[in-house]
């Protein structure tokens, strides 16, 4: 067998290429409008958003339709487009206080700051599958949206405008004017590490985990904070949750002529607050510390683990290879990318692969002709052909 | 985030950076017709744009308080000059006739041209849709908050 040069195939590429796209486009059922994906499919486009890194819903939202429905995918898409752009700016810093809820809980405390709402969730709806037959469903939908005339002020107005329900306190600096919350406020103020210039690597800061973490792969960050918890690495305590909000944050960018901030719009994230309970030795056990977690859109599963993960990675300083995982097996581009990779043409690799077995029996067969034969004995094996033991 | 000044005419209602806000979040349809009422003596020169890119947005957590970057936001940027006035947009996602239009109408303001009164009404319109919206977001929301009752 030898190493033989070869090329083709792309005529075929060009027809499974216009197989999807025929597929996709064409059919029996009304063209899929990108706004239905962002009104209906919000937390599918949500994960294109977040796993893309970059806040555009229209263009997640095209991505997703065009990937047929493939989250990872559709993220590769956004991915690539965004490369192609120019950085215009950097926001301000904005100050996560800015948030202006959606939905808030606080798992941890019955009292918080602030209200508690449950907002548009499916948490506490039974996993029953709704038979409501379409035209029924469609109906009571017609009845349920508002004309204009219907819609009168607020019920609540003063609420409304109140932001201590929109913009609520938390949690943590309760616990840290009781003293229960350990301080880890970092006065250099260090420069955030941007990942989409340098690839993060152990022993980078703080900000390379949050950013790594906050464009994850949903399911790798609850499969590494699962494996943390109950499985062998165990680096992970049931971690009580201090804040879970969705909601809006301000873009605030720079005047050009004034330098003061100007809010240009706003993305939507959600942001967890994790309270770990110190036990350590060269811990202080009179305190509690927090993990931080926040992502675009509505994941609240993403920031969870991202949040565990944060103060499980602080607490475990260096010592395995928690850190490791996160900054280097998280990504959803890298983890498929390479996967995927496994099914493109390898026959080159492969055949070396088969001339290594087969040179390896040749010997062996050498080496039972030899033990048969004596040492100078030189019968060969007749399975094996003359070609291949002369190697 | 900017804040709305109040004091005589309508174009001294609005700050330089509540202006942008506001044309920022204006419908596209309402900027690119009053832009083309605008530019009828043909006055302009786009020094920048419009250009579609992106904005890192920064954060700082809450925690250590220590900044880091979320992710990147889409945005158009466009800047222009008119009568001598600059004018300058940035908006979210991929528009820019919206953001050139936007541009415009912000150096149309600062120009005092005749179309400044309408910029500015266009702007407090938006800034009232937007708190309509606000409130009917609220309605909607308010009555999932949990109230606790004590058991005995």
């Amino acid at each position: 067998m030898g190493y033989v040069a070869a090329k083709g195939g792309l005529e075929a590429i060009r027809a499974a290429e216009e197989l999807v796209r025929r597929r996709r486009n064409s059919g029996t059922s009304p063209w899929l409008e990108t706004s239905q994906l962002t009104e209906r499919l919000r937390l599918a486009v949500d994960r294109v958003i977040g796993e893309g890194g970059l806040w555009a819903p229209d263009l997640a939202a095209r991505a997703f339709r065009q990937a047929e429905g493939d989250v990872i995918e559709a993220s590769h898409l956004v991915r690539s487009y965004r490369s192609t752009l120019p950085r215009l700016a950097y926001s301000e810093p904005v100050d996560m206080d800015h948030l202006e809820v959606l939905r808030r809980i606080v798992p941890a405390y019955r009292n918080p700051p602030g209200p508690q709402l449950l907002g548009r969730t499916l948490d506490y709806t039974g996993r029953l599958i709704d038979f409501t037959p379409d035209d029924v469903a469609q109906a009571a939908a017609n009845c349920e949206a508002p004309t204009e005339a219907e819609e009168g002020p607020a019920a609540d107005a003063d609420t409304a405008s109140d932001d201590a329900a929109r913009r609520p306190g938390r949690l943590y600096r309760m616990l840290r004017d009781l003293d229960l919350v350990v301080d880890r406020t970092n006065p250099d103020d260090p420069e955030p590490y941007d990942i989409t210039r340098q690839p993060a690597r152990p022993g980078a800061p703080r900000s390379a985990r949050l950013s790594t973490m906050a464009r994850a792969e949903t399911g790798a960050l609850v499969q590494l904070w699962y494996r943390n918890i109950l499985g062998p690495d165990n680096h992970l305590h049931e971690i009580t949750l201090g804040e879970v909000r969705h909601g809006h944050l301000p873009v605030p960018v720079a005047h050009p002529r004034t330098g003061r901030p100007v809010a240009i719009g706003r993305v939507r994230v959600t942001e967890v607050e994790a309270i770990e309970d110190l036990d350590g030795i060269d811990e202080d056990g009179s305190r509690f510390d927090v993990g931080y977690g926040l992502c675009f859109g509505h994941n609240e599963r993403k920031a969870i683990a991202m949040a565990n993960l944060d103060i499980s990675v602080h607490r475990d300083r260096g010592r395995s290879a928690l850190e490791q995982s996160v900054l280097q097996t998280t990504d959803g581009l890298d983890a498929s990318g390479f996967l995927e990779h496994l099914k493109l043409p390898h026959y080159v690799t492969f055949r070396s692969m088969v001339e290594r077995k087969m040179a390896r029996r040749s010997d062996e067969a050498r080496g039972r002709a030899q033990a048969v034969h004596g040492l100078g004995g030189d019968e060969p094996d007749p399975e094996l052909n003359n070609e291949e033991l002369c190697r | 985030m900017s804040e709305s000044t109040s004091a005589g005419s309508p174009t001294a209602e609005l700050s330089p950076e509540r202006r942008a806000e506001l044309l920022a979040l204006a419908p596209a349809d309402a900027l690119v017709a009053l832009a083309e009422q605008c530019l009828l003596d043909d006055d302009l020169v786009v020094i920048a744009g419009p250009e579609v890119g992106m904005v890192m947005l920064t954060v700082r957590e809450p925690i250590a308080l220590e900044r880091f970057h979320l992710g990147e936001v889409l945005v158009t940027r466009a800047e222009v000059e008119r009568a001598g006035a600059r004018g300058w947009c940035m908006r979210l996602g991929d528009d820019r006739l919206a953001t050139l239009a936007a541009a415009v109408l912000d150096a149309e303001v600062g120009a005092r041209g005749g179309q400044a009164d309408a910029v500015v009404a266009l702007c407090l319109a938006t800034e009232r849709d937007h708190d309509a919206e606000a409130e009917r977001e609220w309605r909607d929301l308010a009555p999932t908050e949990v109230r606790f009752d004590e058991l005995d």
